[in-house]
C-alpha cells in the first residue's frame, strides 16, 4: 500500500493566504510516500512546507509558479502503476478530457494528474484514469466559479488505485472515493 | 585547577574538619558516659573551628553543616539531662560560662532549644534572649551563620498561634518581633561585607555576599509560614519593618534582592492589598538598584494571580493596582535618569501584559500604558538599542497575543506612534508580527478605514521608509516580506461590494508607494481581489446597485487595468501578460465586450513588444490561445482580428516543434464545443494542415543537421487532433486524411534512418490502441471509426 | 601539727576537735605544701567550741607546766617570712601545772568571737586562724599543736549599689560607653551590662572583659603589689559599627574570687577589677579598667 498525496493550484500567495485549517491538521509528514503537485504554488515557502510532508515530490511547473525550472510534465512509476503529470494550461482546450487523453496517451501513463481548472475530476478512459486534485486552497479561477478546497490521496495496492477525494464544503471535510482497477499491460514498458 | 589562594582554603577547610571532628569524638564519649563537664568542654572546643576567619563562605559553609548535625546529639544529650534531673535554668547558665562568645553562642542557642521544648519558661523569653545575646558577633559571616543557626532550630518553636509554644495573648507579635529582630540583624551583617577587605577585592566579596544571601532571605520565608502572621500584621508590622530596614540598609544587592524575595514569599493577595506601600519603597532604592526587573517581577506575579483565579479581579480594581503601578513606574522612571530606554520599555511592557491579563476589556488602560511609552521615547528620534527595540516588540506583540484580533489593536491610538520609533528594520518585524498575527487568528479586516489604519501600521513592508532603500535587506528575507504582504491582502474581505471596493482603493493607494521592486509581489493579489468581487457583482442585478454605486464591474475594469499598467514600471511583462489574460476572461464572464478586447490588446502588445525569450514565449501563446478559445463575448470581427494575430504569433516561434504544436492549439480557436458560431471545420483543418508542414519542416531539418530522420511524435500528436476533430464532427476531417497520416507515421518508423524514439513508439501505438478502442465500442462511435485502418 | 625539737618524738598526741564537728561546714584549705584538706567553716561572732584530747604515749608521763588553748587570728607577709602578725589573740587556760599520764579531755570555748577578717591565701600574703593548743614544759620544749580553721563573713544586700556608666575613647579613634549594671557583685553574681559604641575609626578584632585581682601588701618602700588575671571573657567577636550595643553576661561562679579586702588591718588589701579590653586588627591593646566591689553574700533562705 503506498500513499500518493496530489495537490496542487494553491496559488499561495496570490489567490490565497494558506491551505485551509483542516487540511493542514490532516496533512501529517510521515504518513504520505510520495507527493504529486501539478503546478502553481506559487513560492518556496510552499514547495518547503510540501517537501516536509514527504521528500518525494513531484512538481510540474504553473504558469504563475516563481521557480522557472520545474517541468512541464513529468513521468514515473509507483509499484505497477505508470504516473504523469502536467500543470494543464498547455492542453488547449483547457480542461478538455479528449485532449488530456491524448496527454495520457502521449506519456503513456495509467495515471494523468493534471490542474490550471481547479475543479476535482477523476476520469477513466481506455487509456487510464485522468486525475484533477482541483485547488488545495479553493483559490479563484477564470475557468471555475465556486471552487471548493479539495485535495487526492491515492492509494496504490498492487493493480488497484483507490482514489480519495477531500473537499472542504461549507466547513466541513468530506470525503469520497473511487476505484480504480488496472488490467496488466500488453504494450512494451520502458 | 585550583588557585593558589583555593588550595590554601581547601587545606584550612581540612585543618577545620579534622580538628572538629575530633573534638566531636571525645564529645561523643562524654555524652555515652553522661559525663556534662566533659561534654560541654569539648563541645566548646569543636565549635572554636567556627572562629576562623581563613574560609570563603562556602567553604564555611561546610563547616558549619558538620557542626550542626554534632549539635543536633549534643542538643539530645541536654534533653536526656534535664530528664534526669538536671535543671534546664542551670544548664542555660552553665553553658556561658564558655570563656570564648562564638562556641557560647551556639550551646546557648542549642540549650535555648532544649529550654523552650522544657515549658519552663515562655518561649518568647528565651527566644528574645537568645537573639539579644547574638548581637556579640559582629563578624558578617560568623555571625550571619550564628543567626541562621538561630533561626533554625527556632523554627518550629515560635509562640504561633495554634503551636504548643503559644503563650497568652499575642505572643505572635512576640514570634514576629524575633524573626524581624534577627532578620534586620543579618541584613546589617551581610551589608557590612560589602564595605570590608580591598577595594579591587568588591568582585570576590559581591560574589561571597551572593552566596549568603539566601541566609538573609531565609527570615523572610519564615515569617510568611507564621500562621499568626495575617493581611492585617503583615500590613501594619511586617511589611513597614522590612521595607524599613531594606530602604535604611542602602545596599544595592540586598535591596534587589529583599525587594524581590519579598514579592516570591509573601502572597500575591498581601501584596495587592499593600500595593501603595510597597511601590512607594521603589523611589527610595539606591538608584543602581535594577528595579524595573523587580517591579517586573511584581506585575508578573500579579498578572498570573490575576489570570490563575476570577474571584481575585475584583480586588485589582479596589486597591486601584492599575493607577498605582502605572504612577509608581512613572516615578521609577524619573527618578532613575539614567536608565536605559531597553528598561524603561520593559517596565511598560510589564505593565502591560498585567493591564491585560487584569483589565482586557479596559482599551483606554492598554492605550494609556503605550503612550506613557510613548511620552518616554519622545524626543529620542528612532532607537539604535537592539534591546529596547527587542523591548517594543514584545510591548507591541502583547495586545495582538491577547486579543487575537488586530481591530482591537488597531483601536489603540498610541499603538501606531510607538511603531515610529522603532528603526526600520525593527518596524519590518513588527509589521510582519501583525501580519501573522492576522493569518493566525484569521482575522478578516473588514472596512477601508480599518485598512487604512493597518497599512499605516505595516508601512515598513510596504513602501521604503525615509525614502532610503535598505541595500542590506537580503533578497529571501525580502521576498518572504512581501509575500506576507500579498497573503494579508487576501484577508481584507468585506460583504458589502461598495465597502469592497473601497478596500481595494485603499489598498492599490498603498502598494503603488512601494516601488517597482515590490509591485509584482503586491499587485496579483490585489489584482484577483478585484477579480472575484467583479464575480460577485456578476450575480448582483445591476439595477439594485444604483446609480452612484462606485463597484461596478466597470469601474473595477478600468481600476484592474490601472494596476496591471503599473506592472510595467518594473517591469514583469509575462505576469502582466497573464493578469491582462485572467482580465479578459472576467469581462469575458461580465459581458463587456470592448473591456474584454482591450485587456487583449494590451496582452497582444506586451507579447509582441516585450517577451522575446522563446520559452517564455511558448507558454504566452498557449494561455493566449486557451484564453481567446473560451471566449464568448467577441463578435466576428474582433474574434477574427484576435485569432488571426494569435496563429501568426504561433507560427513565428522560433523553434519548429513549438510553432507545430501552437499552430494544432490554434486550431482550437476554429472550434468551439458549445458555441455553435464557432465551428469552422475548414479553418481548423488549415491549421491542422499548416502544423504538418512545420512538422514535416521540422523532420527535414533534422535531417539535415543531424543525419537521421528526426522522431515523429509531432506527426503522432496531429493524428491525434485530426482524431479529435474527426471524433467531434468536422466534416473537413476525413478518414482518407487520417489514414492518410497513419501509414505516415508508420512508414517513417519503419525507416531505417530514423531514430529510435520509444516515447514516439508507444504513444503511437497507444494512439492505434484507442482508434481500436473507438472502433469497439460500437455505436455511432463505433460506426465513424470502423473504415479506419490500424 | 607536730613539730619535731631534734629527734625526739613528742611524748604525747594533742588532738582538737569541735562540738559541732560533724554538722559544721568544711572547707578545703591549702597548705603550704600544695596539698588541700577541709576545715571547719566559722564566722565572726560565733562561738568557737570543742574539746582537746591530749593522751600520752603508752606508759609514758608528761610533766607540765600548764596547758592551755589559743585562738590567733594571724597576718603572714610572705617578704617577711616567718613574721606572723596577731591581729586576734585570745588564750584559754585548761590545765594547771601538773603530770599527765593518761587521756585527758579539757573542754574549751571562745564565745563570740571578732574575726572581723577572711582567711585569705594569696600571692605575697596569707591571713589564717588557728587554734594552738601549749603544752608547757620547762627545760624541753613545749609541746604544741594547731588546728586550722577557716573564716568567712558575709555581708547583706547593699543598699545602694550603683550602676557603673562612662563613656571612654581616644579622639576621633574610638568612643565607647559602657555600663556595668552593678558596682558591687557577690560571688555568685552576673555582671550584666552594655557596651556601646559611639565612635568606631580602627578596625576592631574583638573586645573581651578581664577580672583582674590585685593584691598588694606593705606599704611604704615595701609595698608589693600582685595583679593576676583571673578571667578573660570575650564578648564581642568581629567589628562594630557606630550604634551598636554588645550586652555583656558574664558569671562570677566559675571564677575563684574572694570578697574585696580593704587594707586588712593596714597590712594588705585585695582589690578587684573590671578590664575591658578592644583589640584591633593589628592587635593593639585599648583598655579601660574599672574598680569593683566584691562581697559574700548573705544567703537569706
Amino acid at each position: 500500500m503506498v500513499l500518493v498525496l496530489a495537490l496542487g493550484d494553491l496559488h499561495i500567495p496570490h489567490r490565497a493566504p494558506d491551505l485551509p485549517a483542516k487540511f493542514k491538521s490532516m496533512l501529517v509528514p510521515g504518513k504520505i510516500q510520495h507527493i504529486i503537485c501539478t503546478g502553481n504554488l506559487c513560492i518556496k515557502e510552499v514547495h518547503d512546507y510540501l517537501k516536509s510532508l514527504c521528500p518525494d515530490m513531484h512538481v510540474t511547473r504553473g504558469e504563475y509558479d516563481e521557480d522557472a525550472r520545474y517541468p512541464e510534465t513529468k513521468t514515473f512509476t509507483i509499484g505497477q502503476f505508470k504516473l504523469g503529470v502536467c500543470h494543464g494550461h498547455q492542453v488547449i482546450p483547457w480542461g478538455d478530457l479528449d485532449s488530456l487523453a491524448m496527454l495520457q496517451r502521449q506519456l503513456d501513463v495509467d495515471i494523468l494528474v493534471t490542474g490550471h481548472t481547479h475543479q476535482f475530476k477523476a476520469y477513466k478512459h481506455e487509456g487510464g484514469v485522468v486525475i484533477n486534485p482541483g485547488s488545495a486552497t479553493g483559490a479563484y479561477s477564470s475557468i471555475t466559479y465556486d471552487v471548493n478546497p479539495s485535495f487526492v490521496l491515492m492509494d496504490i495496492d498492487g493493480l488497484r488505485v483507490v482514489v480519495y477525494v477531500y473537499e472542504l464544503i461549507d466547513g466541513e471535510v468530506k470525503v469520497d472515493k473511487i476505484d480504480f482497477k488496472k488490467t496488466a499491460t500488453t504494450h512494451s514498458a520502458h | 585547577m585550583m588557585s593558589e589562594v583555593a588550595q590554601d582554603e581547601e587545606k584550612w577547610l581540612g585543618a577545620g574538619i579534622a580538628g572538629l571532628q575530633q573534638n566531636a569524638f571525645y564529645m561523643h564519649r562524654a555524652l555515652d558516659s553522661n559525663n556534662l563537664r566533659d561534654a560541654l568542654k569539648y563541645s566548646a572546643q569543636m565549635l572554636s573551628e567556627l572562629r576562623t576567619s581563613r574560609l570563603s563562605p562556602h567553604k564555611y559553609y561546610e563547616l558549619y553543616m558538620r557542626a550542626f548535625d554534632e549539635l543536633r546529639k549534643l542538643e539530645m544529650f541536654f534533653k536526656e539531662e534535664t530528664r534526669r534531673g538536671c535543671s534546664i535554668v542551670d544548664l542555660y547558665e552553665l553553658v556561658q560560662h564558655a570563656g570564648n562568645i562564638l562556641p557560647r553562642l551556639y550551646l546557648l542557642c542549642t540549650v535555648g532549644s532544649v529550654y523552650i521544648k522544657s515549658k519552663e519558661a515562655p518561649a518568647k523569653d528565651v527566644l528574645k534572649d537568645l537573639v539579644e545575646m547574638c548581637r556579640g558577633i559582629q563578624h558578617p559571616v560568623r555571625g550571619l551563620f550564628l543567626r541562621s543557626y538561630l533561626s533554625q532550630v527556632s523554627r518550629d518553636k515560635l509562640p504561633d498561634i495554634g503551636s504548643e509554644y503559644e503563650g497568652d495573648a499575642d505572643t505572635v507579635v512576640d514570634a514576629v518581633e524575633f524573626v524581624l529582630q534577627n532578620f534586620t540583624e543579618m541584613n546589617k551583617l551581610w551589608v557590612r561585607m560589602q564595605h570590608q577587605g580591598p577595594a579591587r577585592e568588591k568582585e570576590k566579596r559581591e560574589k561571597e555576599r551572593s552566596e549568603l544571601r539566601d541566609l538573609v532571605g531565609k527570615n523572610l520565608h519564615v515569617l510568611s509560614q507564621i500562621e499568626g502572621v495575617d493581611l492585617e500584621m503583615y500590613k501594619e508590622t511586617v511589611l513597614p519593618r522590612v521595607l524599613e530596614q531594606v530602604v535604611n540598609c542602602k545596599d544595592e544587592l540586598a535591596q534587589y534582592y529583599l525587594m524581590d524575595c519579598i514579592i516570591q514569599v509573601f502572597p500575591d493577595e498581601y501584596h495587592l492589598q499593600t500595593l501603595e506601600t510597597l511601590l512607594g519603597a521603589y523611589p527610595q532604592l539606591q538608584p543602581s538598584v535594577d528595579v524595573k526587573t523587580v517591579l517586573s517581577q511584581l506585575m508578573e506575579r500579579l498578572s498570573n494571580y490575576a489570570a490563575s483565579s476570577a474571584e481575585a479581579l475584583p480586588e485589582f480594581l479596589q486597591v486601584e493596582a492599575f493607577a498605582k503601578l502605572n504612577n509608581a513606574i512613572g516615578k521609577v522612571i524619573e527618578a532613575q535618569v539614567d536608565m536605559p530606554v531597553a528598561g524603561a520599555v520593559t517596565l511598560y511592557s510589564s505593565l502591560l501584559t498585567f493591564t491585560l491579563h487584569v483589565h482586557p476589556d479596559r482599551l483606554d488602560y492598554v492605550d494609556q500604558v503605550l503612550g506613557a511609552c510613548v511620552k518616554k521615547l519622545s524626543g529620542k528620534g528612532k532607537l539604535e538599542d537592539s534591546r529596547a527595540t527587542k523591548q517594543i516588540v514584545a510591548l507591541l506583540s502583547a495586545p495582538l497575543e491577547k486579543y487575537n484580533d488586530i481591530m482591537t489593536a488597531l483601536k489603540l491610538s498610541n499603538y501606531p506612534r510607538v511603531m515610529e520609533y522603532l528603526d526600520n528594520g525593527t518596524n519590518k518585524v513588527m509589521a510582519v508580527v501583525i501580519i501573522q498575527s492576522i493569518m493566525k487568528n484569521n482575522t478578516c479586516v473588514s472596512t477601508a478605514d480599518k485598512v487604512e489604519a493597518l497599512f499605516e501600521l505595516i508601512k515598513g513592508l510596504i513602501k521604503d521608509l525615509d525614502g532610503t532603500f535598505d541595500d542590506e535587506l537580503d533578497e529571501e528575507d525580502f521576498k518572504e516580506e512581501q509575500n506576507s504582504v500579498a497573503r494579508l491582502i487576501q484577508m481584507l474581505y468585506s460583504d458589502d461590494p461598495e465597502e469592497m471596493f473601497k478596500i481595494i482603493c485603499t489598498v492599490r493607494k498603498h502598494i503603488l508607494t512601494g516601488g517597482p521592486k515590490r509591485l509584482p509581489f503586491t499587485a496579483p493579489p490585489l489584482v484577483f481581489s478585484a477579480l472575484k468581487l467583479v464575480r460577485r457583482l456578476q450575480g448582483q442585478d445591476e439595477n439594485v446597485v444604483g446609480e452612484e454605486a462606485l463597484a461596478t464591474p466597470k469601474k473595477i475594469f478600468q481600476f484592474l487595468n490601472q494596476i496591471i499598467e503599473a506592472l510595467s514600471t518594473v517591469p514583469t511583462p509575462e505576469l502582466a501578460l497573464r493578469l491582462y489574460l485572467q482580465c479578459a476572461e472576467a469581462a469575458n464572464d461580465s459581458d463587456l465586450e470592448p473591456v474584454a478586447y482591450e485587456f487583449f490588446t494590451q496582452a497582444y502588445i506586451l507579447y509582441e513588444e516585450e517577451i522575446s525569450d522563446s520559452k517564455a514565449q511558448v507558454t504566452a501563446i498557449h494561455l493566449i490561445i486557451g484564453t481567446l478559445q473560451r471566449m464568448h463575448v467577441f463578435g466576428v470581427e474582433n474574434r477574427d482580428t484576435l485569432t488571426h494575430k494569435a496563429t501568426g504569433y504561433s507560427a513565428k516561434l522560433l523553434k519548429k516543434p513549438d510553432q507545430c504544436r501552437a499552430v494544432y492549439a490554434c486550431s482550437h480557436l476554429f472550434w468551439v464545443d458549445d458555441q455553435d458560431s464557432v465551428k469552422d471545420g475548414e479553418r481548423v483543418l488549415l491549421c491542422l494542415k499548416r502544423a504538418l508542414r512545420i512538422a514535416n519542416a521540422a523532420q527535414q531539418m533534422t535531417n539535415a543537421t543531424r543525419g537521421g530522420s528526426g522522431s515523429v511524435t509531432l506527426f503522432v500528436e496531429i493524428l491525434n487532433k485530426y482524431l479529435y476533430f474527426f471524433e467531434k464532427g468536422n466534416p473537413q476531417v476525413n478518414i482518407a486524411a487520417i489514414q492518410g497520416l497513419i501509414e505516415l507515421i508508420t512508414t517513417e518508423m519503419q525507416s531505417d534512418t530514423s531514430t529510435q524514439d520509444p516515447a514516439a513508439d508507444a504513444f503511437f501505438a497507444s494512439t492505434l490502441r484507442y482508434i481500436q478502442f473507438q472502433k469497439q465500442k460500437g455505436g455511432v462511435i463505433g460506426e465513424k471509426y470502423e473504415p479506419i485502418k490500424v | 601539727m607536730n613539730y619535731l625539737i631534734g629527734a625526739f618524738k613528742p611524748p604525747c598526741n594533742i588532738s582538737i576537735s569541735f562540738v559541732d564537728g560533724r554538722t559544721r561546714k568544711q572547707v578545703p584549705l591549702k597548705k603550704e605544701n600544695g596539698q588541700s584538706m577541709m576545715v571547719p567553716l566559722f564566722q565572726s561572732q560565733e562561738n568557737i567550741v570543742g574539746e582537746v584530747v591530749i593522751e600520752p604515749i603508752q606508759g609514758k608521763k608528761v610533766e607540765h607546766n600548764g596547758v592551755k588553748i589559743e585562738l590567733l587570728g594571724q597576718i603572714e607577709l610572705y617578704f617577711d617570712r616567718g613574721n606572723f602578725y596577731d591581729f586576734t589573740s585570745l588564750v584559754r587556760e585548761l590545765d594547771v601545772p601538773g603530770e599527765l599520764y593518761e587521756r585527758k579531755t579539757y573542754p574549751f570555748e571562745f564565745s563570740t568571737v571578732e574575726m572581723p577578717y577572711e582567711s585569705y591565701n594569696g600571692v605575697n600574703v596569707r591571713l589564717r586562724y588557728i587554734l594552738k593548743v601549749t603544752i608547757s614544759r620547762n627545760y624541753v620544749g613545749n609541746i604544741v599543736e594547731y588546728q586550722d580553721f577557716v573564716v568567712r563573713n558575709y555581708t547583706p544586700l547593699p543598699s545602694i549599689n550603683n550602676s557603673i556608666k562612662m563613656e571612654v575613647g581616644i579622639e576621633d579613634c574610638l568612643h565607647i560607653e559602657f555600663e556595668y549594671g552593678k558596682s558591687k557583685y557577690h560571688l555568685k553574681d552576673v555582671i550584666i551590662g552594655k557596651i556601646y559604641f559611639l565612635l568606631v575609626r580602627i578596625k576592631i578584632k574583638n573586645m573581651e572583659l578581664e577580672i583582674r585581682r590585685r593584691e598588694s601588701t606593705g606599704s611604704g618602700p615595701n609595698t608589693y603589689v600582685e595583679t593576676e588575671t583571673l578571667a578573660k571573657f570575650e564578648l564581642m567577636d568581629g567589628a562594630p559599627v557606630r550604634g551598636e550595643s554588645i550586652p555583656i553576661r558574664l558569671f562570677l561562679s566559675p571564677y575563684e574570687l574572694t570578697p574585696t579586702y580593704r587594707n586588712i588591718n593596714n597590712k594588705f588589701s585585695v582589690k578587684y577589677y573590671l578590664n575591658l579590653v578592644l583589640v584591633d586588627e593589628e592587635d593593639r591593646r585599648y583598655f579601660k579598667q574599672q574598680e569593683i566591689t566584691v562581697y559574700r553574700l548573705l544567703e537569706t533562705s
